[in-house]
């Protein structure tokens, strides 16, 4: 009784140790990859994606070719302001695709749909990261 | 769909995202501030900033120390020519 006590502690230990480290990569890791990855899906596949599955919408597929070049320009350039603007206008299109989706009822005829949902989570976490690193050069 | 619910869906959801991202933003913002202010607080940081300013007042004073020194060389090497000088004279007036 006792041992499989020990053992149940030591395995929530780890399992706690491993949730702290995976929360600070998550908030500390460089986020540059996964800018070109956000900002290369929303340029080339969240236009393509929601025009087969939603249908014709310019006021959203037009702009976010823009925006995901907008990013990848700023990603190359290493200016931290630019990055910062690009990641929140990356974001907000993330966030309109997953509402649209969510709109159309596409979440429930498919778990691959929640991909957006995904899409719009890692684009808040690394604008999160991208404002902390601000934060701290401003701070110094 | 239509361009008007197009048009209507995309303005909530970007003013709900500035929202949400208004509301993190401010929060990371204090977060920073209360990191810096404990950075700033902390031992370490006050012995730091303790030997820096030790540092930098014997620096000053190890400058000043070495223009008195010079001072002094120069004196004394003044007063060597000038007990060389009386010393030759008091030969010359013993001698006479």
């Amino acid at each position: 009784m006792e041992r499989s006590k020990g053992r149940y502690a030591e395995a929530l230990k780890l399992v706690r140790k491993i949730l702290t480290q995976l929360k600070e990569v998550w908030q500390y890791s460089d986020s540059q990859p996964t800018e070109i990855t956000l900002a290369g899906a929303l340029a080339v596949l969240f236009p393509i994606a929601t025009y087969l599955e939603i249908g014709y919408a310019p006021i959203i597929q037009l702009p976010a070719i823009a925006a995901g070049l907008y990013q990848l320009y700023c990603v190359s350039g290493d200016c931290i302001n630019c990055r910062v603007r690009a990641s929140f206008i990356t974001f907000c299109f993330y966030a309109v695709g997953a509402v649209l989706y969510l709109y159309k009822g596409y979440y429930w005829q498919g778990a691959s749909y929640w991909g957006w949902i995904l899409l719009t989570f890692s684009s808040f976490g690394s604008l999160k990261r991208i404002k902390k690193e601000q934060l701290h050069r401003n701070n110094g | 769909m239509d361009n008007t619910t197009q048009i209507v869906i995309t303005a909530i959801t970007l003013l709900g995202s500035a929202g949400i991202w208004k509301y993190a933003e401010a929060r990371l913002r204090v977060k920073a501030e209360l990191k810096k202010e404990e950075k700033s607080a902390s031992d370490t940081v006050l012995y730091r900033d303790d030997l820096k300013k030790r540092v930098e007042e014997m620096d000053v004073a190890l400058k000043e120390a070495n223009k008195e020194l010079l001072a002094l060389t120069e004196k004394v090497a003044k007063l060597e020519t000038e007990n060389t000088f009386l010393r030759r004279e008091i030969d010359i007036l013993k001698s006479k």
